[in-house]
C-alpha cells in the first residue's frame, strides 16, 4: 500500500515515465490519500491579481484534527466506484487525476473515510476531493505539485480551498484555483476556540449566492491582504486576529451570522487576538495567540462561557504550534 | 495596471523611511497620480468617461500635474483651469509640455480666484457636457484610492496606532484613516494644516505654505475623523523640509515638511507607538523656492528657529507663519466644534 500525504513522502517510479506523456498502461497500485478539514476563513474577499482584474479569493483556516482519508483500490478498466456511494465528486477527481496523469479508463473502487462534520464550512467536500486526488496520485507512485492539487479539485467541484498548501499561508483564488498571493511562511500559532451558532442548519457551499462587494469593501480587502502579508512574515498572531475581524465584519453585510457581536465581544473580553468565520458556513473561531502565558486557561474559560451561552460544537484546537505543526 | 503606463504606478508606490524606530514615512514622487488615476479609471468604468475624452479640472498644484500626466499617457483631452498667482512659470511650461490646455485666470492681489476660476471651469463643462470633471474635492474617488496606500502602510508597517497627513482635499488622510480604523479602531488621526485655511475654522486669508490648506470646505474632509489637528506656519514647514533633507537626505516638498515636523515629535512623545506619515510630494518643484536660499533670504521673518513643541490651543485660532499650533479636535464635526465655542 503507498500512501501520499505531504507526512510520507515517495519517489517517483523508477521506469521513469514521464507524466501526461500519452496513455499508459502502468500498473496501478493501492494509493491512500489524506486531506484535512478547515475551519472556516481567516480572510476571503476579491483581490487584485497580477492580471490587475479582481479575483474572489481567501485565506484558509486549516483544522488539522478533523481529516478525510481515501483509499483507491484499482480494479482494471472501466469506472470508478465510491463508498459511500453519494461521493461522486471525489470520484471525478481521481478520475480527473488518473487523466492528467495519462491513464485511460482507469477502473476501480475509492472508499471514503472522513470525521469531517458535513454542511457547516469544515469543507468536508474539498478534503474528500483532496484525499481522492493524492489517493489516485499514490495509486500511480506519483506526488502532485499543491498547485495541480488545487486546479484539479476546482476542476472536480467548481470550488476549493487551499488546504493543499498545509502550513503555507496562501491568498487563493478559490473558484479558479490560483494563488493570487504566496505570503512566503506559516501560519502565525494560533489557539482557536471554534464553535456553531447555535440552531443554524447545514449549508450546501456552492449553492449560495455570491457576495457582492461595493468599493469600500473592496478597496478595504486590500489592507487585510497588505495586514496578513505582515503578520506571516512577523509570526503576528495579534495582526492576523485583526485581519480576521475585519473579514467576518464585512462577511456580517453579505451572510449575517446571528449573535455575531455578541461572540466578539466575548472574544474581547477573553483577551483574544480576533474572530473569525466560515464564509459560507455557520462556524465562528475566537483566536488566541498560542504562545501567550495562561492563553489555555483562558480558552478553556471561554469555551465554557460559550457553552453555557447556548453555541454548540465547541471545539478547541492549535494552528502551528510544536506538537501539532501541521504538515 | 494595464497597458504601456505601469510606470507610474511607481509614482503612486510610497517609499520608505524610517526617521525614528517608531516613525514611518510614506515618501511619494508624487501622491496625486493615485487619486487622479483611481478617479479616471472609476469613471472610465462607470461610463463617464470615453477613452481619449475629455477632462477638466480646477487646480495650481499636484493634482493637476497628475492629472496631465495620465492624460499624456492615456490620451485624454485634458483642460486645467489656474491662477497667475499659484502657477508658476515653470509648472505651466511642464504642463503645457504634457499636452494640457492651461486656462491662466489674472489676480493682481494674489487672491487665487477661487470662484472665477470655477466659473470658468463651468463654461467648459456647459460648453461639453461630455467633459469629466473629477472634483477632487467632493468626489468620494478621492478617499476610496487611498486603499493602496493603506494596504502599503499595514504591509510595511504592520500595526499603526497613530496616522498624520497634511490636508488639502482631505482626501489622502480621511481615506488612508478610514481604512486603517477598520483593522485598528484606536488609531489616533492628526491632521496637519497651516494658519489662515479654513479647513478647521480658520478665516481665510493669505497662505505662503501651499499644497495643504483650502479656501474652500471639501466634502472629502471628514472632520469626525479627527482626534487632533495642528497649524503648521510656513517657516517651520519649509525648516523642516530643509532638515529632512540636510539630516536624512529626503528632498521632500514643504507639506512633506510640515507633516514630518508633526510627526516626529509625536513619535518622540510616544515612544511605545508605531506612527506612519504621509508625505505628499518631492523638493524638484520647489527648487526655486524653498531649496533657493536667496528665495527664502527676502522672506520676512525667515530664518526661524523650528519650535520643539507646538502650542496647545484651548480654542481655533490663527497666527503668524512661524508658528505652530494645535488643539485636540477630539472627532468632532466642524460645526460642534465651532459651536461649542460660540457657547463657550
Ligand atoms: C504637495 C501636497 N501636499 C499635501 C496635499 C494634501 O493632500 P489631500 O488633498 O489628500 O488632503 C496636497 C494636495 O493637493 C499636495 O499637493
Amino acid at each position: 500500500m503507498v500512501q501520499n500525504e505531504s507526512t510520507a513522502r515517495y519517489d517517483q517510479p523508477k521506469s521513469g515515465k514521464t507524466l501526461n506523456g500519452g496513455r499508459k498502461e502502468g500498473l496501478l497500485q493501492v494509493g491512500v490519500g489524506r486531506a484535512i478539514a478547515h475551519h472556516g476563513e481567516l480572510l476571503q474577499g476579491v483581490f487584485e491579481g497580477e492580471d490587475g482584474r479582481l479575483h474572489r479569493g481567501l485565506v484558509t483556516l486549516p483544522l488539522a484534527a478533523r481529516k478525510s482519508t481515501v483509499t483507491f483500490w484499482p480494479n482494471g478498466e472501466g469506472a470508478i466506484r465510491c463508498r459511500p456511494a453519494n461521493r461522486k465528486k471525489a470520484a471525478r477527481a481521481a478520475a480527473l487525476t488518473f487523466n492528467h496523469l495519462g491513464y485511460s479508463k482507469v477502473g476501480g473502487d475509492l472508499t471514503l473515510e472522513s470525521d469531517i462534520p458535513v454542511g457547516h464550512g469544515y469543507g468536508s467536500s474539498t478534503a474528500d476531493v483532496i484525499a481522492a486526488i493524492r489517493a489516485a496520485a499514490a495509486a500511480a507512485g506519483v506526488i502532485l505539485r499543491r498547485s495541480t492539487v488545487c486546479k484539479l479539485a476546482v476542476e472536480a467541484e467548481e470550488a476549493s480551498d487551499a488546504i493543499a498548501y498545509g502550513d503555507q499561508v496562501v491568498l487563493f483564488a478559490h473558484r479558479e484555483g490560483l494563488i493570487l498571493e504566496h505570503f512566503g511562511g506559516e501560519y502565525p500559532p494560533l489557539l482557536v476556540v471554534g464553535f456553531r451558532i447555535g440552531r443554524a442548519r447545514p449549508i450546501a457551499t456552492l449553492r449560495l449566492p455570491r457576495a457582492r462587494y461595493d468599493g469600500q469593501e473592496i478597496e478595504q480587502f486590500r489592507v487585510l491582504r497588505g495586514l496578513t502579508s505582515h503578520a506571516v512574515r512577523q509570526q503576528d498572531p495579534r495582526l492576523i486576529g485583526r485581519v480576521a475581524t475585519a473579514s467576518a465584519r464585512i462577511s456580517q453585510h453579505h451572510l449575517a451570522k446571528p449573535r455575531f457581536e455578541a461572540a466578539v465581544k466575548l472574544a474581547e473580553e477573553h483577551g483574544a487576538c480576533g474572530i473569525q468565520v466560515a464564509h459560507s458556513g455557520t462556524l465562528l473561531g475566537v483566536l488566541f495567540d498560542a504562545d501567550e502565558r495562561g492563553v489555555a486557561a483562558r480558552a478553556a474559560v471561554l469555551a465554557e462561557t460559550l457553552g453555557q451561552a447556548g453555541f454548540l460544537g465547541i471545539m478547541t484546537f492549535t494552528v502551528n504550534v510544536d506538537g501539532t505543526l501541521l504538515q | 495596471m494595464s497597458g504601456g503606463d505601469d510606470f507610474l504606478t511607481t509614482y503612486e508606490t510610497p517609499r520608505l523611511a524610517r526617521l525614528a524606530p517608531n516613525l514611518f514615512a510614506a515618501c511619494f514622487s508624487l501622491m496625486k497620480i493615485l487619486p487622479a488615476r483611481f478617479m479616471l479609471e472609476r469613471a472610465q468604468a462607470a461610463g463617464r468617461l470615453q477613452p481619449g475624452g475629455p477632462v477638466a479640472e480646477t487646480t495650481s498644484g499636484t493634482f493637476g500635474l497628475a492629472l496631465a500626466m495620465l492624460a499624456a499617457v492615456r490620451g485624454f483631452d485634458l483642460t486645467l483651469v489656474s491662477a497667475a498667482s499659484l502657477l508658476d512659470e515653470t509648472l505651466r511650461r511642464r504642463l503645457e509640455h504634457l499636452g494640457a490646455k492651461v486656462h491662466v485666470i489674472d489676480d493682481p492681489e494674489g487672491s487665487g480666484a477661487q470662484s472665477e476660476r470655477l466659473n470658468r471651469l463651468k463654461e467648459i463643462l456647459e460648453d461639453c457636457p461630455e467633459t469629466f470633471w473629477p472634483q477632487q474635492y467632493d468626489n468620494p474617488d478621492n478617499r476610496l484610492a487611498y486603499g493602496r496606500l493603506a494596504e502599503w502602510m499595514t504591509r510595511t508597517i504592520g500595526r499603526v496606532d497613530c496616522l498624520v497627513g497634511c490636508v488639502g482635499s482631505g482626501g489622502s488622510l480621511c481615506g488612508t484613516g478610514s481604512f486603517l480604523r477598520e483593522v485598528f479602531p484606536d488609531l489616533t488621526i492628526i491632521a496637519v494644516d497651516t494658519h489662515r485655511s479654513v479647513l478647521f475654522g480658520h478665516a481665510p486669508g493669505r497662505r505662503l505654505l501651499r499644497g495643504l490648506g483650502n479656501s474652500i470646505m471639501p466634502l472629502n474632509l471628514r472632520h469626525e475623523m479627527v482626534d487632533e489637528i495642528h497649524w503648521v506656519g510656513a517657516f517651520p514647514a519649509f525648516a523642516s523640509a530643509l532638515r529632512l533633507h540636510h539630516d536624512h537626505a529626503l528632498f521632500m516638498g514643504p507639506t512633506s515638511g510640515a507633516a514630518a515636523l508633526v510627526a516626529a515629535w509625536y513619535a518622540r512623545r510616544y515612544p511605545d507607538a508605531l506612527i506612519g506619515v504621509i508625505m505628499p510630494d518631492e523638493g524638484h518643484r520647489y527648487q526655486h523656492t524653498i531649496y533657493d536660499d536667496r528665495w527664502l533670504a527676502v522672506l520676512e521673518g525667515w530664518p526661524i528657529v523650528v519650535p520643539h513643541e507646538p502650542d496647545t490651543l484651548t480654542q481655533v485660532e490663527a497666527r503668524g507663519e512661524s508658528e505652530w499650533t494645535r488643539l485636540f479636535w477630539d472627532r468632532k464635526a466642524l460645526r460642534t466644534m465651532l459651536e461649542a465655542e460660540r457657547g463657550a
